[in-house]
């Protein structure tokens, strides 16, 4: 067998697959690879006691006041989420029957034909702001050089669009601008390969920041709340 | 899952802050130290642990505990140090070595194994090891924290640096190979 190269000692060192089948059997043969490797052992070795910093006095809680400064504001307790969770389900059955209720013959009542328009108008409010919420947390990450989930982004992008054929009927030009944008950044997240390129990812990055898209759902989720509230 | 973290987390999930606050002090540390490493900044480390936990608050869900919090907690840690390390490559900032708050190797140096020679060769390794590190592309020290102090493989590596695992694979070679060359006189001086 010919001598292991550096990168076969490598590989041997951190039990890694790769390195020839036979590596260990010639390490225990041949002394000038066994010299080698023990060279390398020694050396990463010395590395391992590479002591790590200490943190500032006081770090914990500095960390922490740092945290909190930044979580979104706090809820109030558990009977407002399962409220929360309820309308956002029912807002969910709402926007499917507003567009099966457009593409079946009307032969019977849609289930939201007891509500009243104002009950409708909010529960879309309240699930578009679910929705971007979650597209929110997508891009962010993406922003910040995570490789997106792209069965996410697909599930946000089909949200999305029923959403948006809700929302055709309300009129508002401003937010489905918005919702238009998203989805054009969600279908790109969704389409991304596997593993993406560092440049792609940056690029993409780049024109969420030149969009201001992040800062654009932040007002646009604010003004849904509000108005939802107030209605 | 650690046994301690156990209730933390499932209250956390809940969106209890008082149980992601224990988790906080818990893992911040670790996550610091960690950060400090693929960084060599302790003040940019501050800012990267503070990152890794607001992740880590968003996507409490998410973790399905089939590793620790602990390695989860680092794996999120590692993107963060990547990102920033990213950003501060566009920015052009000066090496970690050359900023205030760069570590200062000689400032702990831990008891190496019973050898007395090793245990030289060690202490001389790790005096060098932090201006050795700081030559290294940002890549390849983090490929080089990730596979040398995180134990992650090189599939693992890849997923967290967005390469293939070719790429992963020759980016610790790189990184080993620069760093023996630069330690490899002080181990060697002591033999």
């Amino acid at each position: 067998m010919t001598h292991l190269s550096e990168e076969d000692l490598i590989l041997v060192y951190y039990g890694e697959p790769g390195a020839p089948a036979d590596a260990r059997a010639h390490l225990a043969e041949c002394p000038d690879c066994a010299m080698q490797a023990k060279s390398l052992a020694s050396l990463l070795d010395g590395c391992t006691n590479w002591p790590a910093a200490e943190p500032e006095p006081g770090f914990e809680a500095r960390l922490w006041r740092g945290i909190t400064a930044r979580l979104p504001e706090k809820q109030t307790g558990r009977p407002r989420l399962r409220l929360f969770a309820f309308a956002a389900a029912l807002a969910s059955l709402v926007v499917v029957a507003f567009v099966a209720g457009r593409l079946t013959t009307h032969t019977a009542p849609p289930i939201t034909a007891g509500l009243s328009s104002q009950a409708r108008e909010r529960i879309l409010q309240i699930s578009l702001a679910d929705h971007l919420d979650r597209a929110e947390i997508l891009l962010t990450n993406l922003s910040n050089g995570i490789a997106p989930d792209r069965g996410r982004a697909a599930d946000l992008v089909s949200e999305g669009r029923l959403l948006r054929s809700a929302l055709v009927t309300s009129g508002d030009a401003g937010t489905i601008a918005l919702v238009d944008d998203v989805e054009r950044f969600l279908l790109e997240a969704a389409n991304e390969p596997e593993h993406p390129a560092d440049a792609e990812l940056a690029a993409l990055q780049r024109r969420i920041e030149d969009d201001s898209l992040i800062f654009k759902i932040r007002i646009i989720k604010s003004n849904l709340r509000t108005r939802g509230q107030q209605s | 899952m650690d046994q301690g973290d156990d209730a933390a987390i499932e209250d956390a999930r809940r969106g209890d802050r008082d149980a992601f606050r224990s988790l906080v002090e818990r893992h911040g540390r670790s996550v610091f130290q960690l950060a400090c490493r693929m960084t060599g900044n302790t003040i940019d480390a501050e800012d990267i642990a503070q990152e890794t936990f607001l992740k880590a608050w968003r996507e409490m869900r998410r973790f399905d505990g089939r590793a620790s919090f602990g390695t989860w907690l680092h794996r999120i840690c590692a993107n963060c140090s990547l990102d920033h390390l990213r950003a501060r490559n566009r920015r052009n900032i000066l090496s970690a070595a050359a900023e205030p708050g760069a570590l200062d190797p000689m400032e702990q140096i831990a008891a190496g194994s019973p050898s007395p020679e090793r245990l030289a060769a060690s202490a001389q390794v790790a005096e060098i090891l932090g201006p050795a590190m700081s030559r290294l592309s940002h890549m390849e020290r983090a490929a080089f924290v990730m596979r040398h102090y995180e134990g992650m493989g090189i599939e693992e590596i890849a997923r967290a640096l967005g390469v293939q695992s070719g790429a992963a694979k020759h980016t610790v070679f790189r990184a080993v190979q620069k760093l023996r060359r630069a330690l490899e006189p002080a181990v060697r001086a002591v033999r």
